[in-house]
């Protein structure tokens, strides 16, 4: 059963439209991440469904309950600020305690489950202390505690991690996956951080320019994108994407850019012949022999593998995975060769739909 | 640390420190320091103004103000000025910075027009107000009188208690800006999104305003009231003008006393000894001030 429903959604901030007719359905007790490039719409997303910000037209339903009307308070969501929004005048457990007490629970129950909450996050030594003597981690599980107290029926978050440093980043990663696990409740969850969001999610909303690109796991998102805008957005290094032409000969599509002709996967009924982007991951590019010849441009080691960027004829620039043994310089000339049963093809124009037949239900 | 131990480097760095806060502490001695010391000093003669010349009478100034009604009644008269146009002008000053918070089309006009009351020269606004309360030909009076609220003129300076209560309104008039242009800085630093999370906490305008903008307004608050207190106690000028500290002596605050007994009745240590005993009552109130800063900076 759908838990919650996004139905042609607009929203117009005067001059700028924000999103431009958003469709979204999500299931109940789903964890999906909203990505997207800055600007792209998933923090109004996630206001319009917390009710912070009313959409110019379109509906918004919340476990089978059209909540357009409702105020945010008697939506069954609760919403994690980036900024973590916690009250810095009251401590730890007054914070946690506010929505109980804004629901009117008594006293006793409140500080009952108050302590439950601060269990499960391991706030229990912090809860007299103020939010600006924790750490930015301490507040952000503080300002988790807020929200699941009250246990919600949708947890909203909008970038929870974004303020902590690398290391406390994929710690609370874990611990958010966790917490979902146990919790089993929906949550919606806004990062531009796309690990973020292949790690954790169930699904992922790509979105771009206030319009969804796809909305599909993870591992789908990743290996059939459906068009070139996620192909170039998921994954790093990012997937190389060249424009050229599609040619149809004896059944056999191939495709075409200057001098170079690449045989393509079998492509399904949209495909057809003239303009069109190839794609292919940089971990799908052979270095070493092959048809292709060009010059190494850049080279960044990683230490388990080497990034290498050369140039081909036509200006064509190429990234590729080596083996970190692989030592190249750049300069140095190289051949290589692309692994073309993984690659993409792609309609022209950018966000050119993804033309591969799709993949037999094996 | 042992000074004995100091590097060189550090007996630079103290010896520079100790140069660069040298005309500071100079400055400080002679505009401040000097003139206490001599008020205190005055206190202990009887001196006349014009020639300044005068004998020691010790500490019996002192006990002539202990004894001496007028320094009461002004005493009182000072602290129902104060306490009452303080009050008026954080409860019009707040409420007004609360209403210039709001997203409103004239909101950049109304704030540089609220500003008006506070940069109007003192002489000027008295000037406005006494023909705005002139029983002949003022406003006040005019209006009053041709909406049938009263049939004779009010007296609004001459009789009490209208004059204190005329005194307390021109004082809260001219100084809630103040309020306003302090509060409305603090209130435009509180994150929306506090205002937004209490509301998906279920908390409805008036918890927000309790919950959320009172308490980050307590700070700015006890510093607006402790500056404001120490400011409208000594206020001179404004009642002097105003009033002259009548009729006979019922809006006479300690300056205006501390003026008199100087300028009129001739009697500089008397004068002084005035002015001493408000600095001891306005040193409670910068104490408090002191304390609470420095409170603020340990937590
Ligand atoms: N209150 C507002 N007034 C005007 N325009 C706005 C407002 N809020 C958002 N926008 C615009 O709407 C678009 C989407 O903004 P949104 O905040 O949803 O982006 P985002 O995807 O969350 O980006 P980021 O990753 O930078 O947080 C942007 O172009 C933004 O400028
Ligand atoms: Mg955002």
């Amino acid at each position: 059963m759908a838990d919650v429903i996004l139905r042609d959604i607009v929203k117009s901030f005067g001059s700028v439209t924000a999103l431009r007719g958003l469709n979204l359905q999500i299931e109940e007790g789903e964890f999906v991440s909203l990505l997207g490039p800055s600007g792209c719409g998933k923090t109004t997303t996630l206001r319009i469904l917390a009710g912070l910000e009313f959409p110019t037209s379109g509906t918004i339903s919340i476990g089978d309950r059209v909540v357009n009307d409702v105020a945010p308070a008697q939506r069954d969501i609760a919403m994690v600020f980036q900024s973590y929004a916690l009250y810095p005048h009251m401590t730890v457990a007054e914070n946690i305690a506010y929505p109980l007490k804004k629901r009117r629970i008594p006293r006793g129950e409140r500080t009952v489950m108050v302590q439950k909450a601060a269990e499960l996050l391991q706030l229990t030594e912090l809860l007299r202390r103020k939010p600006r003597q924790l750490s930015g981690g301490q507040q952000q599980r503080v300002a988790l505690g807020r929200a699941l107290v009250r246990d919600p029926k949708v947890f909203l978050l909008d970038e929870p991690l974004s303020n902590l440093d690398a290391k406390l980043r994929s710690y609370m990663r874990v611990e958010l996956v966790e917490l979902h696990r146990r919790l089993g409740r929906t949550m919606i969850y806004v990062t531009h951080d796309q690990l973020e969001a292949m790690t954790m999610s169930d699904r992922i909303a790509v979105m771009d320019g206030g319009d969804l690109q796809q909305f599909a796991p993870p591992n789908t998102v990743y290996r059939e994108p459906a068009n070139r805008f996620v192909a170039g957005f998921i994954g790093t290094p990012a997937m190389n994407l060249v424009d050229g032409e599609l040619v149809l000969s004896g059944g056999d599509w191939t495709f075409r850019t200057g001098n170079l002709s690449v045989p393509v996967p079998p492509l399904g009924e949209n495909a057809a012949a003239g303009p069109a982007a190839l794609g292919f991951r940089p971990e799908h590019v052979r270095f070493g022999e092959g048809p292709i010849e060009g010059t190494v441009q850049v080279v960044e080691q990683s230490g388990h593998e080497n990034i290498v960027v050369a140039k081909f004829a036509n200006d064509l620039r190429i990234t590729g995975r080596a083996p970190a043994a692989q030592v190249w310089k750049p300069g140095e000339p190289v051949r290589i060769r692309i692994d073309t049963a993984e690659a993409h093809a792609f309609a022209a124009g950018p966000n050119g739909e993804r033309l591969n037949r799709p993949r037999a239900a094996a | 640390m042992n000074p004995a131990r100091r590097t060189r480097l550090e007996r630079e760095y103290a010896l520079l420190g100790a140069i660069l806060i040298a005309p500071t502490v100079l400055i400080f001695c002679a505009v401040i320091v000097y003139p206490l010391v001599s008020a205190i000093y005055l206190s202990l003669f009887q001196v006349f103004t014009p020639t300044l010349e005068g004998s020691w009478v010790g500490l019996s100034n002192y006990r002539e103000l202990l004894g001496k009604e007028e320094f009461w009644t002004s005493l009182l008269n000072n602290i129902i000025w104060t306490v009452g146009t303080l009050s008026l002008q954080i409860i019009f000053g707040v409420a007004m910075a609360l209403i210039l918070h709001q997203n409103m089309w004239f909101r950049s006009l109304a704030r540089s027009l609220i500003l008006f009351p506070y940069f109007v020269s003192t002489v000027v606004a008295v000037l406005v107000w006494k023909w705005l309360f002139n029983d002949l030909y003022g406003i006040m009076n005019h209006l009053l009188i041709v909406s049938g609220l009263t049939d004779f003129p009010i007296d609004y300076l001459g009789t009490m208690p209208n004059a204190m209560i005329s005194v307390i309104l021109v004082g809260a008039w001219k100084y809630f800006p103040f309020v306003v242009i302090a509060v409305l800085a603090r209130l435009q630093t509180i994150p929306d999104a506090l205002y937004e999370a209490a509301r998906i906490d279920g908390a409805g305008p008036i918890s927000r305003f309790f919950d959320v903008t009172v308490p980050q307004l307590r700070e700015v608050l006890v510093v607006i009231i402790m500056l404001r207190a120490i400011w409208d106690f000594k206020e001179f000028d404004m009642i002097y003008l105003l009033t002259g500290g009548g009729p006979i002596t019922s809006t006479q605050t300690l300056p205006l006393l501390v003026y008199k007994e100087a300028f009129k009745l001739n009697q500089m240590g008397m004068a002084s000894t005035y002015a001493v005993a408000m600095m001891a009552i306005m040193l409670v109130f910068m104490i408090l001030y002191i304390r609470r800063t420095r409170s603020e900076e340990d937590t």
